[in-house]
């Protein structure tokens, strides 16, 4: 199909090159794709057959007994009344509100700090807070994970140093303790982003600002933080989808915390996975990735439209 | 009817573009290729532990031919996992596959294993320890042989026994050994006879204290399932026990089993015993290096005096799914590490062996161990190995069965519920699953 709309295109547009320009404006043209198959092709087969087949998967159940059988929506409805996949999307829209702000707030004020000129080291400062972004999640969270252990890691240490009795890996305080790893892990990132847009203000701004006698704070309120804005809403949504796909850390620090105070259900990701390889319920894996999904991308798009009425404004 | 399934399965792959056809196809009705005498190529193997790398070797030396491809899948967990994927994707599976023995039975009910008797395994059921045996079987078949047994026993370190003034040989009851816990708590609040948190790793000891118990929580018959956790009389006597261990605070609810914090307890001594399988002393002197010559092994504790009566914990097995393109070369490689001259190299390897052959042997018996302070461990073991042993079984899905174990149990070993309401939680969840994947369940 693709061979005959090509060439039959390259006729037309030989035709098309006598005539005005204004029309092959307006006709669908083919030459566009001979650029674009490579792209498609790795596009359609890595994006969109997947998402068909986790969606085609997710009407039928695989029993031990009978087989691979079409349920239609049973799954689906299923999901709908499973506590257990609550309880984990509750867990991880709970991580999401404490700890996108914390870290955006610090990254905000770390892109700040550095772009008002006034520190030594700047070099150092931004390479420095950007570099547990490259440590691997898993590395991080093992690291993270030793220093946690209230027996023998450095908490532990600090125990018996000063004859406290703190445990950061309670049940009680844990989802705070997997806060700080990832404000850890993505505040340099983030950092990053505001201070690329931070660099982007005119100088000749900052110039008419001190003609006109204003102060470092009123810059900052008035030229600073208004162009923060528009990558906010790129933080805000890279985040909110990053939290809800929470498993790295959750699932390294698994074995490193004492009873079971993760469960194999404790974020939406986490329950999907041992769902479908130890619970062998790959259809209902996918039934819940859609769902998650769905929920992602409607939370994601209503901060969208959100930041985009704020910036009408 | 098969038929008719194929053709849909069939015509479902084609219109999606996927390959879906090993859904419907599961079923074997294919034999396989039996001539073991003229097999070549190569395998793919997927295991883990010590000596696999010898034991090839060996086997290679011996069969001209094969070639065998070892793939170190890492744990037990994660092999099973593995090879689920394989299935689910219709192809990728190895040629011989190790896994956890409770395991077996889940892959077997769908077909993706295949029964060995075809090869002639079946005439080895004399040959290896009854433990390990009985449950590689589907059917009535044998789905898997043996590598290796884990007759539960009790490890303890003599030198915080001592410490402590118990006399660890002296421990013949699960009374002697309550009586032990609360001496050894005594030396310091560091200090416990043992840790169990509840998690999923505290399932194999679980079901081998159980077990010993005479419990029967689970009994399978086809397509029947009942699921009995806490009426039973020996899940009583078990629940009972583990309760007033837990209400006394006489063990650490802090520490997972195989957890990091695990192996630095038992090196530095605040753990200070076990009730694992007998497969755990190269386990300890990797994980405890700095309490070697202080460990000693005692067969395990009685629920009545007098007894003498054994559980397993673990143990894996050998098996070759149905997937494999060349299961004649991949039976003469099982049946070599398993029932061969390889079981002896595993052996040498610090593998404890389920091969009767193995575990009579004087010199095998007699070896003096160092880490165990010149101990005869193996003797103690096969003592172990040799005691009658109740039939118990296991779910045929015993994977998810373990996974679950922590998210229900786990509370009552933090003494937010007891573990009687713990035990009650952990039926339902199982009692669901079973009836999702159509058997017929009943909870009691």
């Amino acid at each position: 199909m693709s061979q005959s709309s090509a060439t039959s295109s390259v006729g037309q547009g030989a035709a098309l090159q006598s005539s005005s320009a204004r029309v092959n404006r307006h006709r669908a043209d083919w030459r566009g794709w001979k650029f674009m198959w490579p792209f498609a092709v790795v596009f359609v087969f890595v994006f969109i057959v997947p998402i068909v087949y986790a969606i085609y998967i997710s009407f039928f159940q695989k029993k031990m007994i009978g087989g691979t059988v079409f349920v239609g929506l049973a799954n689906y409805a299923r999901l709908f009344g499973d506590t257990q996949f609550w309880s984990s999307v509750v867990r991880v829209a709970l991580f999401t509100i404490v700890q996108v702000p914390i870290m955006l707030c610090l990254a905000a004020l770390m892109a700040l700090a550095l772009d008002s000129m006034k520190l030594h080291g700047t070099k150092f400062f931004r390479i420095s807070t950007f570099l547990p972004y490259a440590v691997p999640a898993v590395v991080s969270t093992m690291i993270w994970g030793f220093v946690y252990g209230a027996k023998y890691g450095l908490v532990g240490s600090l125990n018996d140093l000063l004859g406290t009795n703190i445990d950061v890996l309670a049940p009680s305080v844990l989802l705070a303790s997997i806060g700080n790893i990832v404000t850890w892990e993505f505040t340099g990132y983030n950092m990053l982003i505001f201070y690329s847009s931070l660099s982007t203000i005119p100088h000749s701004l900052y110039e008419a600002a001190s003609i006109d006698g204003a102060s470092e704070w009123q810059i900052v309120k008035s030229i600073k933080l208004p162009e923060l804005r528009g990558s906010l809403a790129i933080t805000v949504i890279f985040s909110i989808i990053g939290s809800f796909q929470l498993f790295n850390e959750p699932s390294i620090l698994q074995n490193m915390v004492p009873g079971n105070a993760i469960t194999t259900y404790y974020t939406p990701n986490m329950y999907a996975y041992n769902l479908s390889f130890t619970g062998n319920q790959s259809n209902y894996a996918a039934a819940l990735a859609i769902v998650m999904a769905v929920i992602t991308m409607a939370i994601a798009y209503a901060v969208q439209l959100n930041s985009m009425k704020e910036q009408m404004k | 009817m098969r038929n008719v399934k194929k053709v849909i399965a069939a015509t479902a792959a084609v219109a999606t573009l996927v390959g879906l056809a090993a859904c419907g196809s599961g079923s074997n009705g294919s034999s396989a290729d039996t001539d073991t005498d003229n097999a070549k190529g190569e395998i793919v193997f997927w295991g883990w532990g010590n000596g696999i790398k010898e034991t090839i070797a060996a086997f290679e030396k011996a069969n001209p031919g094969i070639t065998v491809k070892y793939n170190s899948t890492g744990t037990a967990a994660d092999t099973a996992t593995a090879l689920q994927n394989a299935i689910s994707a219709g192809k990728g599976a190895p040629d011989v596959v190790m896994l956890e023995d409770p395991t077996v039975t889940q892959f077997a009910v769908d077909g993706s294993l295949i029964d060995l008797s075809q090869f002639g395994a079946d005439k080895y059921e004399s040959d290896f320890a009854a433990g390990p045996w009985n449950k590689l079987q589907y059917g009535g078949k044998p789905y898997a042989l043996p590598i290796d047994s884990g007759p539960e026993v009790f490890f303890y370190n003599k030198a915080i026994f001592d410490k402590a003034g118990v006399d660890g040989e002296s421990i013949k009851t699960w009374d002697d050994y309550y009586e032990a816990a609360k001496k050894i708590h005594a030396l310091g609040d560091n200090y416990y006879i043992t840790n169990n948190s509840g998690d999923a790793n505290a399932y194999q000891p679980f079901t081998a204290q159980a077990w010993q118990a005479g419990a029967n929580p689970w009994k399978v018959d086809g397509e029947n399932i009942t699921i009995n956790m806490t009426e039973d009389a020996g899940m009583q006597k078990y629940i009972d026990f583990q309760q007033k261990l837990i209400d006394e605070g006489l063990v650490n609810t802090n520490i997972a089993n195989w957890s990091d914090d695990w192996n630095r307890s038992l090196n530095d001594g605040t753990t200070a015993s076990l009730i694992i399988g007998g497969w755990m002393p190269t386990n300890l002197e990797s994980g405890a290096p700095d309490q070697k010559g202080n460990w000693r092994v005692a067969p395990l504790p009685q629920w009545s005096e007098g007894d003498q009566v054994s559980a397993e914990d673990g143990g894996s097995a050998l098996a070759i799914p149905e997937q494999s393109k060349n299961k004649a070369a991949a039976y003469k490689f099982l049946e070599f590490l398993t029932h061969g001259d390889g079981a002896q190299v595993m052996a040498d390897n610090g593998t404890f062996p389920s091969l009767k052959k193995i575990l009579n042997d004087s010199d095998f018996q007699s070896a003096e161990n160092e880490y165990f302070g010149g101990q005869q461990v193996n003797k103690v073991l096969c003592e172990a190995a040799n005691l009658p042993v109740t039939k118990f079984q296991y779910l045929p899905y015993n994977p998810y069965a373990q996974s679950q174990y922590g998210d229900a149990i786990a509370p009552a070993y933090q003494g937010k519920i007891t573990l009687k309401e713990a035990m009650a939680n952990y039926a339902k969840l199982l009692g669901d699953y079973g009836k999702q994947q159509g058997y017929n369940v009943t909870v009691k």
